[in-house]
């Protein structure tokens, strides 16, 4: 992947879906979501 | 940084992006590009907003030129008259230049196209219009990426604002302290109670703050990642940057009024004095044969910067106070006036050089060579207000100037009723070389005096002298 010379960021990317209205807030939401469910599926196999 | 075999000088205040970099050569501005920028820029260059925007005059003068080794490519620049740096801008100057960066940005959107960076770095002016200079942060939108450069336009030009819109701070030191401008934690220090609540304050600093926190260990291609997988568009990206235009939009307070903002009505000048200053002056601008650049230095209300701009190509009008300074810059924009620059800077404690090795961000003196220098009631609130030897304002202002360039000063005599009421304010004797005689021997040193003039009042005298080489 081509990366930016800059560092943007990681908090001031996902803060730009926030403020980016409630289509952005719904993309921030499921990013959310998104890193909750992989937690819950990657614990059970951390287990074994 | 010169490479005397070529006569290339590599721009020491270009180095962040490895993919181009700004170098002079002749007198010219030039880029040179990599492969990969080579490529963007032909892309760039076959837009439509980008064609639309350089006729507009909204980024400075691009055209490319035969490639110069190692480079891909090379283009060359419009020259800026003077270089300015976002510590010198008033708050006005800096909200119109956070504007243009935006505007920039919504019509790159458009056209599949985005900005690598959002420094106020990123601006320059040609007297009172702002222009957007690094064309080299152009590149073609990737789907789902949001602004790459948000955090630096909040450091550089949102946070800076908010401090003065919303507080009152003036933003100048804490932007010439600190070459990457304010971080989010700082700023939620700043804002904390009721302030929480003002515009911009509860996403932009204080949220911005958190998810800086809660994802210091996630990396950008991860969250990148994970925000295409989400939805995110540039339809979104598009209407964040619509929102942060709106809400520069609403932070227009104009910095309070201050003891300088008066200054022309309650400095004691009489008619007849300011007639004689004001023909003097214009006689000494106009005899130095249409000089490239003048230096107003203590501007004012800009009564002096236009009239060198009569017959000067570009005028830089330094100014002390920020208030003053916007009043000038709106006055001059209402006019239509395009050929002054107004720039806040203390003249006893001048621009220094900044950023990496202290040269990235070249201070006052390393920019300034100017062919005609104004220092009008000047000279007393340095040596008397603020202590500097006599022998040093006069070396400071030939310093600013071209060998060969002209210099109108403003002598004021200690029984003027101005350098008493400085005088008062310091032990009796204190400046024994505080006379006429002494400072005319000092400049007779650096200079070729020309004429001489006393003002009506009897207290004032006015000197041209031509610097010597």
């Amino acid at each position: 992947m081509h990366l930016a010379y800059l560092d943007a960021g990681s908090g001031s990317l996902i803060v730009q879906a926030v403020v980016g209205g409630v289509a952005g807030a719904a993309v921030a939401a499921k990013l959310y979501w998104r890193r909750l469910v992989a937690r819950f599926r990657r614990q059970p196999t951390d287990q074994h | 940084m010169a490479h005397p075999d070529t006569g290339v000088r590599v721009d020491p205040g270009s180095f962040r992006d490895p993919g181009n970099r700004v170098f002079h050569r002749d007198g010219e501005v030039l880029r040179g590009l990599d492969e990969r920028s080579a490529r963007d820029w032909r892309a760039l260059a076959g837009s439509g907003f980008f064609r639309t925007l350089l006729a507009a005059g909204k980024l400075c003068g691009t055209e490319e030129v035969a490639p110069t080794p190692p480079w891909s490519a090379t283009l060359r620049h419009e020259r800026i008259p003077f270089v300015s740096h976002p510590y010198e801008w008033s708050f006005g100057m800096l909200r119109d230049a956070a504007l243009l960066h935006l505007e920039i940005l919504r019509a790159a959107l458009v056209d599949g196209f985005t900005t690598k960076d959002g420094s106020a770095y990123n601006l320059q002016w040609r007297g009172t219009a702002p222009v957007f200079i690094d064309i080299g942060s152009f590149q073609p939108y990737r789907d789902g990426e949001p602004w790459a450069g948000y955090r630096q336009f909040c450091q550089t030009l949102l946070y800076p604002l908010l401090l003065q819109a919303h507080l009152g701070v003036d933003f100048q030191p804490w932007l010439r302290a600190r070459v990457d401008g304010l971080e989010p934690d700082q700023m939620r220090r700043f804002f904390g109670g009721a302030r929480r609540l003002l515009p911009g304050v509860p996403t932009h600093v204080h949220l911005h703050g958190a998810m800086q926190q809660r994802n210091a260990r996630a990396t950008t291609s991860d969250v990148r990642a994970q925000l295409r997988e989400a939805g995110y568009s540039r339809e979104l990206a598009a209407a964040t940057v619509r929102g942060i235009e709106k809400l520069v939009r609403r932070l227009d307070r104009r910095p309070g009024e201050s003891h300088w903002s008066d200054y022309q009505r309650t400095c004691g000048y009489s008619a007849q004095d300011r007639h004689a200053k004001e023909r003097f002056v214009e006689e000494a601008v106009a005899a130095a044969g249409a000089p490239a650049m003048a230096l107003d230095l203590g501007a004012n209300d800009g009564r002096y910067a236009r009239i060198a701009a009569r017959h000067a190509r570009y005028v830089v009008a330094v100014e002390q106070d920020p208030a003053v300074v916007d009043a000038l810059y709106r006055a001059l924009r209402a006019e239509g006036e395009r050929r002054i620059l107004p720039l806040v800077m203390d003249l006893a404690d001048p621009s220094p050089g900044g950023g990496w090795r202290g040269v990235e961000r070249a201070g006052f003196a390393a920019r300034t060579r100017a062919d005609v220098v104004l220092a009008l009631a000047v000279v007393h609130h340095l040596a008397i207000g603020r202590n500097v030897p006599l022998a040093e304002v006069v070396d400071q202002l030939a310093g600013l100037a071209t060998p060969g360039a002209t210099l109108v000063v403003e002598f004021v005599h200690p029984e003027d009723p101005m350098a008493r009421r400085l005088l008062a304010n310091k032990p009796d004797g204190l400046f024994p070389d505080y006379r006429r005689e002494e400072f005319e021997r000092l400049l007779a040193a650096r200079c070729r005096i020309t004429r001489r003039a006393e003002l009506p009042s009897g207290t004032r005298t006015l000197y041209r002298a031509v610097v010597n080489g």
